[in-house]
């Protein structure tokens, strides 16, 4: 039964996508969108709560389903709902002003549904090999979308090019990683490798030690480069700031994490043969990195959409790191990090968006007044700006809280202080970038390009949202619901904290 | 014996076949030439997997032997020569550095690889040559990547890569189960079609296959 369910899930984003392809008009292929979107989230309810207490198993071991799987799982149809609803609106608008045609509509609405499928198709996979066909697909799919960018055709193929040469070689060498790994099984088993995670994760303390180190270097390379990890997040920026507003909400919110569980899975498989000082000690290197030169280039930024990519780039460190230091309390905090982070991001792309479509730019220069001028929008952006900035009462605090406390019980006295600094630069970047725009000039109609637009059906779907989005931000920063706490207890259990 | 020892130093001659075609895109002047290369490559490649699957007389290495070949030695290079007609690009293929000195950093690189796996953690399946050989191969295929100019030049870095990962899990595992060896073709086949597309998008927007053009995102 449960089975049956997971494979619907995968197929309910599959056949929606071929129906957005053939639907006739916009509101029919947005319609569809979200009725898949929802079908989606109603299917996948089940084997998800299904996933916290026993595991699932299919197709031979092939796919496979357990508590870290289902979490994600969640977190993936929530905000494919959600940006979903939020593309109706926007594309609305793009069609309205002639950036787009239909044409344009539909190939975007099939490969949403595409990538939400694909990155579905990671969380269930057992097998590696398999985890990373699904993984380079999101590159892929991800790629189409943001070349479907239409403010500046150039700067969208420019983007997309980066970033699907630069994942492409970065996950080369993952499958280096996975091949190792392969190899080292092959000792344990009879003279037939293993694949499957769960099969590799019985005998993972057995595997040759010097062998996994080597491996686990190649999968941090290879899915760092996908997860954004400094140094090598080069394409993150020129991605996440040209691709359509709903698609850097997702690449941000979700396929980041999506390629950061790829090395979770893994930490769970080398661990118990290299000790946790070689795993931890790498992730929190690419973790400390990234929170630092995050923060640096956010005081430079000099557009909104780029700033925030640069701050998804910090959050992915700071996740790192909780998952560098391990321990319950550490993964604990990296995980509700995953999902804080994951509502918090779309939220701010969602807004930006907003933003851009009326002032037709993604200078931070050129727009100010918002919160004057769109009260509701700019209310929501205050919300989401503090949160990302990581301050109370918003969700992120807590689990930033929760990850430096660990660092500080562990004694790892060099990641707090330079988490701290970090932290308080990249607070400094995000309230003055975002600070302007908002606050800035008494009015919006003094600057140039605003233009007043009218809110139709779609726009307030899109509103409710984001107000959802503040909600839940606001909310799980002042108290965390139990079934999460112990969902995430689960996840943790699975990574390998005792 | 003397059978298999006389194989497996034909399994060393082709990979250093793999390797030597590798090293000679480093100098070829035409973006044609380099796909040629790249087909010789692959077929090599193939030719490899096929010896080592009548030596083992595996059937699954014969599939991925087939598999190889019909992607990496015919699909692949006829799409690329097919996206070269349609940009109708200059045919020079126009390096940052000069042919010797790429051929120079291009042997450092392989002595490199050679030195820093001469003793190293692996006791591989059928050959330590074969292993030191593909990391060469990948190395050399990032270098081209980074020091091209045209579009498709680093599509064919990047293909030379992958050809080069492929020979390295095929001397440490003698490939991976056919159905995923399937799939992974498949995304690469796929990143070479998109790559494609995007290439041609580039020749149209910024009117030129060069990547120079392609520097307004920073920081």
């Amino acid at each position: 039964m449960e089975n049956n369910l997971i494979i619907l899930v995968l197929m309910i984003p599959l056949a929606t996508a071929c129906l957005c392809y053939v639907s006739r008009g916009h509101s029919s292929a947005a319609g569809l969108s979200i009725a898949g979107s929802v079908a989606l989230a109603g299917f996948s309810i089940k084997p998800v709560i299904t996933a916290f207490s026993t595991t699932a198993s299919l197709f031979n071991g092939m796919l496979y389903m357990d508590a870290l799987s289902g979490y994600m799982m969640s977190i993936i149809v929530f905000l494919g709902l959600a940006s979903s609803v939020y593309s109706a609106g926007y594309l609305e608008h793009e069609l309205a002003s002639g950036l787009t045609s239909i044409k344009g509509v539909r190939k975007y609405y099939a490969l949403l549904h595409l990538f939400i499928f694909t990155m579905l198709l990671v969380t269930v996979s057992n097998n590696l090999a398999l985890m990373w066909i699904a993984i380079e697909a999101t590159t892929l799919v991800s790629a189409l979308l943001i070349g479907l960018g239409v403010y500046k055709r150039e700067l969208a193929i420019e983007a997309a090019w980066k970033y699907i040469i630069l994942c492409s070689v970065g996950i080369t060498f993952a499958l280096l990683g996975i091949f190792i790994t392969y190899y080292a099984s092959f000792g344990l088993n009879a003279g037939q490798g293993m694949l499957n995670w769960t099969d590799l994760r019985a005998v993972a303390a057995k595997l040759n030690p010097a062998t996994m180190e080597l491996a686990f270097v190649f999968i941090m390379i290879g899915y760092g480069t996908k997860a954004g990890l400094a140094p090598l997040h080069n394409w993150l920026p020129d991605a996440h700031s040209q691709a359509p507003s709903p698609i850097s909400a997702l690449l941000s919110g979700i396929l980041l994490n999506t390629a950061f569980y790829g090395i979770l899975r893994f930490v769970a498989v080398v661990e118990p043969s290299t000790g946790h000082a070689f795993t931890g000690g790498l992730l929190i290197f690419f973790g400390l990195a990234s929170m630092g030169i995050a923060s640096v280039f956010m005081l430079v930024q000099k557009n909104y959409k780029r700033l925030l990519a640069y701050s998804s780039i910090e959050h992915m460190g700071i996740i790192s790191i909780g998952a560098g230091i391990g321990g319950p309390a550490a993964l604990y905090g990296a995980l509700l990090h995953i999902l804080n982070h994951g509502l918090a991001k779309p939220l701010m792309f969602f807004t930006s968006g907003r933003i851009q479509a009326r002032f037709g730019t993604a200078k931070i220069e050129s727009v100010c007044g918002v919160l004057k001028s769109m009260p509701l929008l700019g209310s929501i952006a205050f919300i989401g700006v503090f949160a990302l900035a990581g301050s109370p009462p918003f969700n992120v605090f807590l689990s930033e809280f929760a990850i430096l406390k660990a660092a500080a019980d562990s004694g790892s006295w060099t990641v707090v202080v330079m988490f701290l600094l970090f932290a308080s630069i990249v607070f400094y970047g995000m309230a003055s970038g975002f600070g302007r725009m908002l606050f800035g000039c008494k009015d919006a109609a003094g600057c140039t390009n605003f233009s007043s637009g009218q809110q139709d059906l779609w726009d307030k779907a899109a509103n409710a949202v984001m107000i959802t989005l503040a909600a839940l931000v606001l909310i799980f920063g002042l108290w965390v619901p139990d079934c999460i706490n112990q969902a995430i207890s689960a996840c943790a259990a699975v990574i390998g904290a005792k | 014996m003397d059978k298999w020892l006389d194989l497996l130093s034909l399994v060393d001659f082709i990979s250093v076949g793999i390797l030597l075609s590798t090293v000679a895109m480093n100098t070829l002047r035409r973006i044609e030439s380099c796909v040629k290369a790249y087909r010789l490559n692959s077929l090599l490649l193939s030719l490899l997997i096929f010896i080592t699957a009548f030596t083992v007389g595996d059937v699954h290495l014969y599939a991925a032997g087939a598999l190889t070949l019909l992607s990496k030695a015919l699909i692949i290079p006829m799409f690329l020569s097919r996206t070269i007609k349609q940009m109708k690009v200059t045919h020079e293929v126009q390096p940052y550095i000069s042919n010797g000195l790429s051929l120079v950093i291009s042997g450092i690189l392989v002595s490199l690889v050679y030195a820093s796996l001469s003793e190293g953690i692996f006791v591989t399946g059928f050959s330590k040559n074969v292993l030191q050989i593909s990391v060469a191969v990948i190395m050399i295929g990032l270098f081209i990547m980074i020091t091209r100019k045209k579009a498709i030049t680093q599509v064919i870095g990047l293909l030379v890569m992958e050809n080069g990962l492929f020979l390295a899990g095929f001397s440490l595992t003698f490939g991976m189960p056919t159905i995923i060896e399937l799939g992974i073709l498949f995304d690469m086949l796929m990143v070479v079609l998109i790559l494609g597309i995007f290439a041609i998008q580039i020749k149209k927007v910024f009117a030129s296959s060069d990547l120079d053009r392609l520097t307004t995102l920073k920081g």
